[in-house]
């Protein structure tokens, strides 16, 4: 019993990490739009991990993952909204929209993209998330460049009250829900035979073809999943946090980029990693932007090079190392 | 019975032929070796068997089946295992995790779960005697312990076939000859076919190969019992070079060319 309970161990760092966030939101006043901010970034970094951190090929499209999720719900919630006592199971819908929509785009994306390799792979997808950005206005799909806003709708259904509570609160708690998901995800795949094929395909992709690991399916299982974690984050931080979505907002690359940087600095491939990462990213985003307005960037860009230099497998991965032969290494992964 | 059966296999990049209508067999539980010099083709032949390419003409035929076409990732299971000239342990993970890799997708992998993946690459690291580096990331081995390690790995997989690309390069006589006794012992106690490709090393051939295929400039040139295939006058001139009669002539040219020069 104690060997079978002794696998999710590693869970509990992060675990303990998201609950300390939620009740330094809860309970001090003024805290909780920066704990949820955080609490982005670190689900952000949690559901990227999987396809980066795991498989190892850079996804510059990632964010497109995001949109079509934002999308999904503002389809749920904007179809539906006519339909008498609807309720929240309009959410339950909204987010099954945004993880079905995700899954398809994920396929269709990774059986062509997940054939090209390393720098060509991360051009490709460029191509995709700017691609679907550019249809979506052009073609004029989902109100094309004018976007959908919600509000009303997000009313019709909950009634003021609750739909205020949903995008101040509930919204935001959904977030951590989905960051703890994608983390057990995570340790799922990381303790199976998919992890262990992943790692292969990462190191050597050559290689783990001859040792009989169908490398491309293994690709799409993470690309998949990780695609799936990215929308329900999108309906749920974007879509019923801000009731709104526009084309440019939601497929802007920054996010991707910014996912990169989370997942390097805390330890691509890590469990903890991405929480260590999304915290680090967004304190220190946040205390630059005020201490000094207008050059946080300018500060943030040596700081990441000089995490990146000191630590190069992420400040998690260096841990692990250490702590590879100690009894704390069982809580690190 | 027969394992491998290669029909005529040629495989050219542009205008090279690699590999030249080679024709080969290799029987169940047999050790061959496959040598020539820098250039013979014996790699390009081995990324055909194991589908790293698929030939241009010809066929492979491995345990009855045809595998020209099949993808690397499906000619694991069916019992095919190979090791790489330059070691290509997957770095980041441990030596224990790389050989259980083995295990996992192995021609026994779909029957094994990771936990006893796990347990079977114990075995395999007491047999190549790596326990030290049990815990330790692959990448971090020596040479000749990523060599171990790879040979672990390949063995974990349970192949019916064993293909090894350059497994004593760049080691000492020592090392060459436990390895030669160690590669004995395995094909013993697990009853599987080896082909070894060697380069230059033929203390490892003697001692290794019944039998022994020769390429030359992509194609096969002698395949042969061992003494009979290393003392061919056709192999002697393939590593040593011709009769010494032409270099003289060449000496004197050499000569004449010198004279008229002063």
């Amino acid at each position: 019993m104690k060997t079978r309970l002794a696998k999710y161990y590693p869970l509990i760092p992060v675990y303990g990490a998201y609950l300390v966030m939620f009740f330094i939101g809860k309970n001090m006043s003024g805290m909780w739009q920066l704990m949820a901010m955080l609490a982005f970034y670190c689900a952000l970094g949690q559901a990227f991990n999987i396809f980066l951190g795991m498989t190892g090929y850079v996804d510059f499209g990632y964010v497109a993952f995001l949109g079509v999720g934002t999308y999904g719900m503002a389809l749920g919630i904007t179809r539906l909204a006519h339909v008498e006592g609807i309720g929240l199971s309009v959410i339950v819908i909204g987010l099954a929209l945004a993880v079905l929509m995700a899954t398809l785009l994920s396929i269709a994306v990774g059986a062509v993209a997940l054939r090209l390799r390393g720098a060509y792979f991360a051009i490709a997808t460029i191509g995709v998330n700017e691609g679907f950005r550019y249809l979506i206005e052009g073609a004029k799909i989902w109100n094309g460049s004018e976007g959908m806003i919600f509000n009303a709708q997000m009313n019709q259904i909950f009634g003021r009250e609750v739909a205020s509570a949903i995008s101040t609160f509930w919204a935001d708690v959904l977030v951590l829900i989905i960051a703890a998901a994608a983390a057990f995800v995570t340790l799922v795949y990381m303790r199976s035979k998919i992890g262990y094929a992943l790692t292969a395909l990462r190191e050597d992709e050559d290689a783990a073809k001859v040792m009989g690991i169908n490398v491309t399916k293994y690709k799409i299982i993470a690309f998949i999943t990780s695609a799936v974690f990215a929308a329900l984050l999108g309906a749920a931080a974007w879509a019923l946090k801000t009731p709104y979505v526009f084309p440019p907002e939601v497929f802007e690359i920054h996010y991707t980029v910014e996912a990169i940087i989370i997942v390097l600095l805390g330890g691509a491939g890590t469990l903890l990693g991405p929480v260590v990462g999304g915290l680090i990213y967004g304190v220190s985003k946040y205390w630059l932007a005020i201490i000094i307005p207008g050059f946080q960037l300018l500060i943030f860009a040596p700081i990441i090079i000089l995490i990146i230099v000191l630590f190069p497998e992420g400040i998690v991965g260096m841990l692990r190392k250490k702590l590879r032969s100690r009894p704390e290494g069982a809580f690190i992964l | 019975m027969t394992l491998l059966k290669l029909e005529n296999v040629t495989k050219r990049f542009g205008g090279l032929t690699a590999v030249n209508a080679v024709s080969m067999e290799v029987q169940a539980g047999e050790l061959i070796a496959i040598v020539g010099p820098n250039g013979a083709g014996k790699t390009t032949l081995f990324n055909i068997v194991s589908g790293v390419f698929f030939p241009d003409e010809g066929r492979v035929i491995f345990d009855g089946r045809d595998i020209s076409r099949l993808p690397p990732y499906k000619r694991a299971p069916l019992g095919l295992g190979r090791t790489f000239q330059i070691p290509r342990p997957f770095g980041s993970a441990t030596v224990r995790e790389n050989i259980a890799i083995g295990a996992m997708f192995g021609s026994q992998g779909k029957k094994l779960s990771v936990r006893q993946s796990l347990e079977m690459a114990d075995l395999y690291i007491d047999m190549v005697g790596l326990q030290p580096h049990k815990e330790k990331a692959a990448g971090g081995l020596t040479p000749i312990e990523k060599k171990l390690m790879e040979i672990a790995r390949a063995l974990a997989m349970k192949p019916k076939l064993l293909l090894m690309d350059e497994a004593m390069a760049g080691m000492n006589p020592k090392d060459i000859d436990e390895m030669v006794g160690f590669l004995m012992r395995i094909k013993t106690e697990e009853k599987i076919a080896i082909v070894a490709m060697v380069e230059h090393i033929m203390r490892a051939v003697a001692g290794l190969a019944e039998r022994v295929m020769v390429m030359h400039q992509g194609a096969k040139l002698v395949d042969a019992p061992t003494t009979d295939a290393l003392s061919d006058p056709r192999v002697v001139e393939v590593y040593l070079g011709g009769p010494p009669r032409r270099s003289r002539k060449q000496r004197e040219r050499r000569d004449t060319l010198e004279e008229t020069e002063s």
